[in-house]
């Protein structure tokens, strides 16, 4: 391959995986798939879970092993992108529900929904009959990432499978996968740094991971940071939770001189802060709201070091 | 605006339906409970009779079930007299008579509880003080017992009041899980009492005039850790066992025989298919390839689980068309949750009366015009399917040609469904087919227009009872082993939603084979539904002090205390600002008041509401949307958490804001009026002018009655003030100034005698109008605007306009009425004719 179309396609799709075996976590859920993927007679099925955890490339997998070389004529698929509107469902969806298609036995044909939470309840109440009067000629298959986004008559209609988030050591695995196919220079504080930021996002990872290797060539923690532009969590953390205003403040000072603007500091030091189960859920809350109007005046166009020294003096005086 | 109130219409049904919802399901326990006998024995004969004319199988079915409904089981029914051969074990008395030794010695040990000191609902007052510090101090040693299984077996436990660290659910679920019966009241069956704090004093007396042991929540912990497995060997565990065991044979042995006959249908329906050619080639899907729900889809009426009743009243109301005379409800309604079985009921009714089924659901177009078009014409049409169909069946002779109109999902008539419902609720008038509508909510506000025109039949959930012979039936069939223990717990994290419980059930079962005790943890939190809450129930859960100690807020972190707050971000803040005066705070600190905490929490909302106005005005700021959630929601919910004490009210802010608006808007016209004779902006206009102006406009009709009308008069005009005006004026005044009784006290001959007289003087105007015109001024304005065309005239002809307009509507609407209201009756005229 040569150097400019390994540029082009990026490191997410060129290693999405194209079978359910190949599919990182939520180990039950994929066997489940993996065992309709042999049997046929897939069910209606709802997947939700947050973003970069599998769930679309589940169901495309999905589909792809149980209908091979049919995939193009018996699945349609629609996202968020497409007019999903009512029309929609009315017209294409149901015409294509009452489309002959000749499949083997145990298969069906598959209409693939997916970003279903951003469908409108009209649209959704309108498939409800449609999933039911041509179940056995074509299947559901949503994708979603809140599930209560979804009436509740289409979710009594479905098997509800719920991803959970990825763990770091099955991120990193797959990392280390792709690592070593890229071969890429890396330092083990590179990526901690990387799936630190991920958050459990597997597609965030690659990301980050491609876009430091095209930016600086070397994983380490450094350069991950720079990619990600936000201030490191772990500082945040350690800055909310010092013993002395001095040592916050020397913190403070260490993300200010790198450049991370007011607002990306005072936003990472909302989130830390609320998830914080250090801090007692009571001080929690007068920490947020001193945090959340340093937050206010800077929005109002004072985005200056003194505010988020303020900010944190006020902390402090709420932990004594 | 219209999304708001459409909200606020919403949640008003909502409550309104609420006390209703609450209510029904109980009901009919109790009064069956009462006249069990006589009931069950009608129902029996009634069955039977219905029965007799059908093969044998469906009759041993039936029985069945009947024996099953009639076992005291778990419901908390006062023991009835066995009607159908069944003996069943009188629990009850056992129970009081020779009382078992481990079970007496256990609770002896446990200490009772002195009633006479036990904190009841009146003695809040100095109570209350207490309870918080005992939340506070308590809530360290929140730990769950861990009992033997089925070791409460044979109890029946009553819980009153609350309890210092358990709140009411998970006790009485913790009781229900080591087998005890949980019931509401106390009677001479009780056999333990849980007393917490402020227990209700009626509660009291009953367990000290029936000498009911009682304990405290300590005391409940140390019975489920001190209890052996099964209850013990003493007399009423034994007997509620071998019931127990009972049950499950019983339930065994009717999903074998369901199975059974479920096989033989079919293997007759496949003769059958394998004769005629043409239907064979044409079913090429084959059983296996078939979705469970639709596999074992209920094909007859028995096979329906639960709603016997409703189903009943379908029927019935079915049937009454087959005479010829037309029933006095033209159309049903069936409404309830999903999965219950509403659209299968529906067509299984009608196919068993052999009517031909014409269904519309939410996947057409329903508009008025379609609707027009497709089902009117329907209304007084025949089948054609009717005429070729075998006329072998008794039902089909009759009702061959005849077929009744399903409209399925009327609640999802939306975008492109204009004027549909109307239509559709016009058609159930009028129809000459039966038709029969289902929707999920009754109370919305757009099913309103079918108030009056349709029979209403609610479906509910079915219990546990109700569905564990159609499980087991299927895991029979499908080969899986299923623990009947736990069909409770599917039933109960499904919401008794019987499609979702069988689609869980394939779908776990292509993994493992078989689900039991130990895995069903994990499946029902997986499969526990995700549905988006309402703001009553948000509110009571955000008010609540149980998630605020520490214990739980590690079970319910901060994060989901702000994702309620993102569940409806428009209104939760509104709710918690109208009803954080109606909690008993439990968690105060030290040297706090009730009244500190109110305040502090008052502070909290309106810093919220500084950030509200950042994100909605015209900056907005919607990354403060998490601030906001803490600083309206969370933080206000947190300080004064504890006892809700009061119902939860809606919102009263919108009423209030609107009224603002519209004081504000006569303030304004009034100002505009007063203008050339007054030098005040709106605010001093109310301030100053407004108190002195009643002293002139009103006062002295209150004096002097009808003499003071001219100078009254004189008055406003003096400041260009119009009739309409005074009466405005009057709303404005509030507290010792509030002229409504004042008014009421004005002879109403003077009121005539004010309004004759102001309407008989022309009145000076200033330029801008915005009142009515009278007749008089556009009468001289008329002329002018034939010469002048830009002049300040132009005014009166922008007012005439609208004014001609509207009387052209509103004679038109009369006119359509009137045209109507005819039509109507001719054609009632000519369907009585037809008859």
């Amino acid at each position: 391959m040569s150097y400019a179309t390994k540029l082009e396609l990026p490191w997410v799709e060129k290693y999405r995986p194209h079978l359910l075996k190949d599919i990182v976590g939520n180990e039950d859920t994929v066997q489940r798939l993996q065992t309709i993927a042999a049997d046929g007679n897939m069910p209606h099925m709802i997947i939700s879970g947050l973003p970069g955890i599998g769930k679309t490339t589940s169901i495309h997998c999905l589909a792809h092993e149980l209908l091979g070389d049919a995939y193009s004529q018996a699945v349609l698929e629609l996202n968020a992108s497409d007019d999903r509107g009512i029309e929609v469902v009315r017209n294409q969806i149901k015409h294509f529900a009452q489309k002959k298609c000749t499949l083997p036995a145990g298969k069906h044909k598959i209409i693939i929904l997916d970003e279903a939470d951003s469908m409108t309840s009209g649209a959704q109440q309108a498939l409800r009959r449609t999933m039911e009067l041509y179940s056995n000629t074509t299947r559901f298959a949503f994708a979603c990432n809140q599930s209560n986004k979804i009436i509740e008559p289409l979710q009594s209609r479905c098997a509800i499978l719920r991803y959970s988030k990825l763990t770091d050591e099955q991120v990193l695995k797959r990392l280390l996968e792709i690592i070593k196919l890229e071969d890429v220079q890396y330092t083990n504080d590179g990526l901690e740094a990387i799936i630190f930021t991920a958050e459990g996002d597997m597609r965030q990872a690659i990301n980050n991971l491609q876009s430091t290797v095209a930016g600086f060539g070397l994983v380490n923690g450094e350069n991950v940071f720079q990619i990600v532009d936000s201030p490191h969590p772990l500082i945040v953390k350690r800055m909310l939770l010092s013993g002395s205003l001095d040592e916050s403040l020397q913190y403070l000072k260490e993300l200010w001189v790198k450049g991370y603007s007011a607002v990306d500091i005072v936003i990472t030091c909302f989130r830390v802060m609320k998830n914080l189960d250090e801090v007692k859920e009571t001080v929690r809350l007068e920490m947020i709201k001193e945090i959340g109007f340093t937050h206010m005046r800077i929005l109002e166009g004072v985005g200056t070091h003194l505010q988020l020294s303020g900010m944190l003096a006020k902390i402090q005086k709420l932990k004594s | 605006m219209g999304d708001i109130t459409d909200k606020l219409r919403a949640a008003k049904n909502k409550r309104a339906g609420h006390g209703t919802n609450h209510a029904s399901p109980k009901k009919p326990k109790k009064v069956k409970s009462q006249a069990a006998e006589t009931i069950d024995l009608d129902l029996d004969d009634d069955e039977l009779e219905l029965l007799a004319s059908q093969p044998r199988r469906s009759r041993s079915n039936t029985t069945a079930a009947d024996e099953k409904e009639q076992s005291p089981a778990k419901k908390p029914r006062i023991s009835e007299p066995s009607s159908n051969g069944l003996t069943k074990p009188d629990v009850s008395r056992v129970k009081k008579s020779d009382s078992p030794q481990t079970v007496k010695e256990l609770l002896d040990s446990i200490p009772s509880v002195d009633l006479d000191n036990v904190t009841t609902k009146e003695a809040t007052q100095f109570s209350w003080k207490g309870a918080g510090g005992d939340g506070s101090g308590a809530s360290s040693e929140l730990e769950i017992p861990e009992g033997q299984a089925n070791c409460l077996l044979g109890l029946t436990i009553v819980f009153t009041g609350t309890l210092p660290n358990l709140d009411r659910s998970t006790s009485e679920n913790l009781a229900k899980r080591y087998g005890a019966r949980v019931t509401k009241s106390i009677s001479k069956n009780t056999s333990v009492v849980v007393l917490g704090e402020e227990a209700g004093p009626k509660k009291l007396e009953n367990i000290k005039k029936l000498g009911i042991k009682a304990i405290d929540e300590e005391g409940f912990k140390r019975l489920i850790a001190g209890m052996p497995a099964g209850g013990g060997d003493n007399q009423q565990a034994d007997k509620a066992r071998r019931k127990l065991q009972e049950q499950q044979e019983q339930a065994m042995k009717e999903a074998e025989q369901m199975a059974k006959e479920q096989e033989e249908r079919e293997k007759k329906d496949k003769l059958s298919v394998g004769k005629d050619v043409n239907l064979s080639s044409k079913s090429t899907v084959t059983e296996d390839s078939k979705l469970w729900t639709t596999k074992y889809a209920p094909t007859d009426l028995r096979q329906l689980c639960g709603n016997k009743g409703a189903i009943q009243k379908l029927k019935t109301w079915l049937e009454s068309w087959s005479s010829g005379k037309k029933p006095s409800m033209r159309a049903v309604m069936l409404s309830g949750p999903p999965g219950i079985g509403k659209t299968t009921a529906a067509h299984l009714v009608a196919k068993s009366l052999g009517y031909d089924v014409l269904e519309k659901n939410a996947s057409d177009v329903r508009s008025k015009g379609l609707l027009n078009a497709s089902v009117k014409f329907a209304l007084d049409h025949k089948s054609v399917i009717g005429m070729f169909k075998s006329i072998s069946d008794d039902h089909y002779s009759k009702n061959g040609k005849r077929f009744v109109i399903i409209m399925d999902e009327v609640d999802g008539m939306s975008g492109g469904d204009r004027g549909g419902v109307g239509q559709l609720a016009q058609y159930c008038r009028k129809t000459n087919t039966p038709m029969i509508l289902i929707c999920n909510e009754r109370n919305l506000p757009k099913m309103r227009p079918f108030d009056h025109s349709v029979l209403d039949i609610p479906f509910r959930r079915p219990d546990a009872q109700a569905v564990k012979a159609r499980l087991m039936t299927i895991a029979m069939r499908e080969k899986f082993k299923l623990d009947p223990n736990v069909i409770d717990r599917l039933v109960s994290v499904t919401r008794g939603d019987m499609r979702q419980i069988i689609n869980l059930l394939s779908t776990v079962t292509t993994t493992s084979k078989s689900i039991g005790s130990d895995n069903i943890k994990s499946l029902s939190d997986n499969w526990e539904k995700n549905v988006a809450l309402k703001i009553f129930d948000i509110t009571p859960k955000l008010l609540s002090g149980g998630i605020y100690t520490e214990n739980g807020a590690k079970q319910f972190p901060l994060y989901k205390k702000m994702e309620l707050y993102f569940d409806d971000f428009d209104f939760t803040p509104l709710m918690i600002q109208e009803n954080y005066t109606s909690t008993t705070p439990t968690l105060l600190r030290k040297g706090q008041t009730h009244l500190n905490a109110v305040a502090a929490a008052a502070e909290s909302i309106s810093e919220g509401d500084l950030v509200d106005k950042k994100i909605r005005s015209a900056e907005q700021q919607w990354s403060l949307l998490p601030l906001h959630a803490v600083l309206s929601t969370v933080r206000p919910a947190s300080m004064v958490a504890g006892n809700v004490t009061r119902r939860i009210n809606f919102s009263a802010f919108l009423g209030q804001n609107s009224k603002t608006g519209k004081f504000y808007r006569l303030l304004q016209d009034i100002q505009y009026h007063t203008r050339l004779s007054t030098s005040t902006n709106k605010m001093g206009l109310r301030l100053q002018y407004m108190p002195t102006m009643k002293r002139h406009l009103l006062d002295p009709l209150l004096r002097d009655g009808s003499a003071a009308i001219e100078n009254v008069i004189n008055f406003m005009d003096d400041y260009y003030l119009s009739k309409d005006h005074w009466d405005s004026i009057m709303q404005f005044y509030v507290g010792t100034d509030d002229t409504t009784a004042a008014l009421k006290s004005i002879p109403s001959s003077t009121k005539s005698a004010f309004t004759r007289a102001y309407n008989n003087v022309s009145h000076p105007t200033p330029i801008m109008k915005l009142g009515v015109s009278t007749g008089r001024a556009t009468a001289a304005a008329r002329p002018d605007f034939e010469d002048v065309v830009d002049n300040d005239d132009e005014v009166p002809v922008e007012e005439e306009n609208p004014k001609d307009e509207d009387e052209i509507d509103f004679k038109k609407d009369k006119f359509i009425k009137q045209v109507g209201k005819k039509k109507t009756k001719s054609k009632t005229k000519k369907v009585s004719s037809k008859k």
